[in-house]
């Protein structure tokens, strides 16, 4: 991750801007990331709801595509679309009383309204956070940074078109975030032996004792 | 909502046609897009915790709001490894791949979530036959 220095002493503050399809693509993904959110949230079938999640996960690593964290994107797939959803299907399936798909069934409990009204603080919250840093990351009025220049990232090597993203997060991960790494997969055993044992049944509990 | 839609197409386009480039460069997102849209996707998945029923439906949620995390550290990272240079002349030392590390584990921890989380959904449907958040209130007093 040794990057040549800067031809120049006093070196330009860039903006992370996305320039022509990249932009509309942002577009694309942000609007089908939200409503796919919302139809999480929204959807009377548990079953719908998982498959809306899955598709949100999968607009969420696209657009970690399109911020060059390719090694993240194809965590996410990896782990959460092929994963976790499958795990959330399963037990859907196991677990589905089928009760919900009849209209008569509430969906929400009774506190929509509390609901409704945090979300609100939040959003009113986020806005007078962000407001007075808003101008900090407006585009420049003079020529901004061309498209080769912010897609250096990507093309880092020399002359080659290969991301070198997945390389610089596994040498990270290994070097500075060694021991938590190691943590990690210690949390994953346990919660492997805590899965198996919450949800075996009342016929292997009598097996075992 | 779609006439709305229209009408507010028609009042744009002709500024866009007549103003290119410097218009269209305004809707260039930028690192505060993607702030905007990491909190409404964390709004969502707030509002889903607290609203929904179905327990299985509000871990669906929690993910969400994980997820808006990981999108918010990486779009800083990406801002940060482009302006790693001009922090450095002010004397600010970053490292942008700590985003994507701490996104790593994020992952991790939210995969050991699930799986520990789903076996108690297992094990408590088993007792009680049900999946409704407002009928599980053994502990409530």
């Amino acid at each position: 991750m040794d990057q040549p220095p800067a031809p120049n002493p006093q070196p330009r503050r860039r903006l992370m801007q996305l320039h022509g399809l990249e932009a509309a693509l942002f577009y694309v993904l942000a609007i089908m990331t939200l409503f796919m959110a919302v139809f999480v949230v929204t959807a009377r079938v548990a079953v719908h709801s998982a498959l809306f999640l899955i598709s949100t996960l999968v607009n969420v690593a696209l657009l970690f595509i399109l911020l060059r964290a390719e090694f993240v994107a194809g965590v996410q797939i990896l782990v959460y679309v092929g994963g976790v959803m499958v795990l959330f299907l399963f037990v859907i399936m196991l677990v589905q009383t089928r009760a919900e798909e009849e209209s008569r069934v509430r969906l929400y409990t009774g506190q929509t309204w509390p609901a409704v009204i945090i979300a609100l603080l939040l959003a009113v919250s986020f806005y007078f956070a962000m407001n007075p840093a808003q101008a900090a990351f407006r585009p420049p009025e003079g020529p901004s940074v061309t498209v080769a220049e912010s897609s250096e990232r990507a093309s880092a090597g020399a002359g080659s078109n290969i991301s070198k993203d997945t390389q610089a997060v596994g040498e990270q991960l290994y070097r500075q975030a060694a021991l938590p790494f190691e943590i990690a997969s210690l949390l994953l055993l346990v919660a492997m032996v805590g899965a198996v044992l919450l949800a075996r049944g009342t016929k292997q509990e009598k097996y075992y004792e | 909502m779609i006439s709305f839609i229209m009408g507010a197409l028609a009042y744009v386009s002709p500024l866009l046609m007549q103003a290119q480039g410097p218009l269209l460069k305004r809707f260039e997102p930028t690192l505060i897009n993607f702030l905007m849209l990491s909190f409404l996707l964390f709004v969502v998945g707030v509002a889903g915790v607290l609203s929904r029923r179905n327990i299985i439906i509000i871990f669906m949620s929690i993910e969400l709001i994980l997820n808006a995390v990981n999108l918010n550290l990486i779009a800083f990272s990406r801002y940060l490894e482009l302006n790693k240079d001009a922090l450095a002349a002010k004397g600010l030392a970053v490292n942008p791949l700590s985003g994507p590390v701490f996104t790593v584990f994020i992952i991790v921890v939210a995969a050991a979530e699930a799986a520990v989380g789903l076996g108690i959904v297992i094990a408590m449907f088993r007792n009680r036959e049900t999946v409704a958040i407002d009928e599980i209130d053994l502990l409530k007093w």
